[in-house]
């Protein structure tokens, strides 16, 4: 591939996105706007800021690289990544909005007027971000391998220091910007190519390709591993739900229906975003079988358009692709650092704008040491598991604390710890067992997936202990509850 | 747009006029952040109480009967995929059409199901509403005969 191409197009987006990053910081006058756009985005710009979060490497470069290395498996990502805005809608979006809290700690401990569960939160919420970071680096460390030549390090360096600085410099109000241009720029970014190639393979009657080995029944979807599926489809329904980054935008709205409107926006936008993806996967199948290599099945996207197009136009197609690519590290990283600075900034400078520039360095700066440390994965696996650890950590959490009056404190906590750590321990030891080998398959299953028994042992944990600790309820649960579910207006 | 929940803040600039923008504040570690608003609804009366409690009952049935809805249907799509594998055969647009299924066959359900949820969520706020303020209306022997 010309580096050039690749030269061009980063540089272009990165000074796309510092522009309307500082454009916006001319807005940003107070503390206040510095956190949480003042809750005044309106919902069409908030939906596109959500979506433009929420794109990251996994969905732009992962879901085509997983299908075209797993077959139909791949295909169930997209529905969970997109699933788990239904559920958001329907169990936490407008009561959430109505708490006025506006991180996961603050909710968790103001609900249930515990510090110790503020504090446990936090720790997760961190713990979450930072980890949900580390493929979007490695996503663009692939990135600019494949598209510069350069070592690979350059690639997540490059990110974690243009996202550290533009958000220390911007806060979320130019951020809110950044991310709705992101979601337009991703969606035009392979959308476009998309359809170039469409026209190409369908226009010159196409290149022989034979279905049954681009599409072999082996891979096709009735024989799917139930276990496996299952679990997966568990994580991603209920871990989109504790995500930092996912959280802190509902705040934005103006109100309980304002949030329910932006969700529902956001997911008609993600139902189009992950058509392409799809078809990008698909068409890799069958025009592009010598890229289904663990290590560069994600490049798939970036590479696809000059394979099959080429010319001038496979070369300009490339550079939009490539513009997509990074500006999905570039959006998610920011969204996650912005609301991981605000959690941190919080805990511990008091919610100074000062504290919240160190804690957005900081918040960067750490994900980079363990993206460079660990070994790749692939991209979708590996944000599949974050959905996991959400799930079995978050999600119980959050959900019981809306509904349910009974939870305690204690509750919350047993939860939250021993959720964490079952689905924590299967993800380490998981792969550790499978490479020594020996374990039962069974065994392995279930720690390569563990969402399908970790989210209902959370939930369990978290409703048998709140039980027994019944006389601790907490005093304001009701009133709590009531403010949560009580339509804005009604007196 | 704004709500009863933010707490009362000096306001930044003089002059009667309303702020554009609501005021929020980042609450201290450990300070009880979001104290229960003074919410006209909220009152400690067992009416207010018994609407309450069975509009949050109503939300959460919802919520439920959506969720499950859209998981069976993701069920039944995966049910129908693994009893047809012959679907693997029959080939659209040169992919199969098992695989087309699932690729694009879920995201309707899902708006479906997110529609249908804004639709009858709000409903029965504004049925929560009609209630509070007929009760507020008729005096307290009326709305305590309601159930």
């Amino acid at each position: 591939m010309n580096p050039v191409i690749g030269y061009v197009a980063i540089a272009a987006v990165t000074v796309a996105t510092a522009l309307i990053g500082f454009f916006g910081l001319r807005i940003s006058r107070t503390t206040q706007d510095f956190y949480v756009a003042s809750r005044t985005v309106r919902p069409w710009w908030n939906a596109s800021a959500i979506g433009g979060e929420y794109l990251s490497a996994a969905s732009v470069l992962g879901i085509a690289g997983l299908i075209l290395l797993q077959g139909s498996g791949g295909l169930w990502f997209p529905i969970g990544y997109t699933a788990g805005y239904l559920m958001l809608l329907l169990f936490v979006a407008a009561p959430l909005r109505r708490s006025g809290a506006y991180t996961i700690p603050d909710f968790t401990g103001a609900r249930l007027e515990s510090l110790a569960v503020r504090r446990i939160t936090t720790v997760l919420v961190i713990l979450i971000g930072w980890f949900y970071i580390v493929p979007q680096l490695q996503g663009a460390a692939l990135t600019i391998r494949i598209t510069t030549g350069l070592p690979s390090w350059t690639g997540a360096l490059a990110v974690a220091v243009i996202v550290g600085l533009i958000v220390a410099a911007g806060g979320m109000r130019s951020i809110t910007f950044v991310q709705a241009f992101q979601f337009w720029l991703k969606l035009t970014a392979i959308a476009v190519p998309v359809v170039f190639l469409l026209i190409t393979v369908g226009g010159e009657g196409g290149p022989a390709v034979d279905p049954a080995r681009a599409f072999p029944a082996a891979l096709g979807p009735a024989s799917l591993d139930l276990y496996a599926t299952a679990s997966l489809v568990v994580a991603l329904l209920l871990g989109t739900m504790g995500l930092p980054h996912v959280l802190v935008r509902f705040y934005t709205n103006p109100d309980g229906p304002a949030a329910r409107r932006t969700t529902l926006i956001v997911l008609g936008l993600l139902s189009v975003f992950y058509v392409f993806p799809t078809i990008v996967g698909l068409l890799g199948r069958a025009l592009a079988p010598e890229l289904a290599t663990p290590g560069e099945a994600d490049a798939l996207v970036l590479v696809l358009p000059g394979m099959v197009v080429g010319g001038w136009l496979g070369d300009l197609l490339t550079a939009l692709v490539i513009a997509g690519a990074f500006g999905a590290f570039l959006s998610t990283s920011s969204g996650l650092v912005v609301s991981l600075a605000g959690v941190i900034s919080q805990e511990l400078a008091g919610g100074s704008v000062r504290g919240f520039r160190v804690a957005a360095i900081l918040s960067s700066l750490v994900p980079l040491a363990v993206a460079l440390l660990l070994e790749p994965g692939g991209l979708a696996g590996s944000v599949g598991l974050v959905f996991a650890f959400t799930a079995s950590t978050l999600c119980p959490v959050l959900v019981l604390g809306i509904w349910w009056r009974g939870l305690t404190a204690r509750g919350a906590i047993a939860g939250m710890l021993g959720g964490g750590l079952a689905c924590g321990t299967a993800i380490l030891l998981g792969p550790l067992l499978a490479a020594a080998g020996g374990a039962p398959a069974l065994m392995l299953a279930a720690l390569a997936q563990p969402a399908a028994w970790t989210v209902p042992l959370a939930f369990a944990l978290t409703v048998a202990v709140s039980r027994l600790d019944r006389r601790r309820t907490p005093r304001g649960a009701e009133r709590f509850l009531a403010r949560l579910h009580v339509p804005e207006g009604a007196a | 747009m704004s709500g009863p929940d933010e707490r009362p803040e000096p306001a930044p600039s003089p002059g009667p006029a309303p702020l554009p923008r609501v005021r929020v504040t980042a609450p201290r570690p450990g300070e009880p952040i979001a104290a229960p608003a003074e919410h006209p609804s909220i009152e400690r009366s067992d009416t207010a109480t018994v609407y309450v409690r069975s509009l949050i009952r109503s939300q959460l049935r919802l919520a439920i009967v959506c969720a499950t809805g859209f998981v069976v249907s993701l069920g039944m799509l995966w049910l129908v995929l693994a009893a047809a594998p012959a679907l693997d055969g029959v080939l659209l647009l040169g992919a199969p059409v098992s695989w087309l299924l699932l690729g694009f066959g879920a995201y309707p359900a899902i708006l479906a199901f997110a529609l249908i949820f804004l639709v009858a969520s709000t409903r029965n706020e504004a049925g929560f509403r009609s209630l509070v303020s007929a009760g507020s209306d008729g005096g307290p022997e009326t709305a305590g005969a309601a159930p």
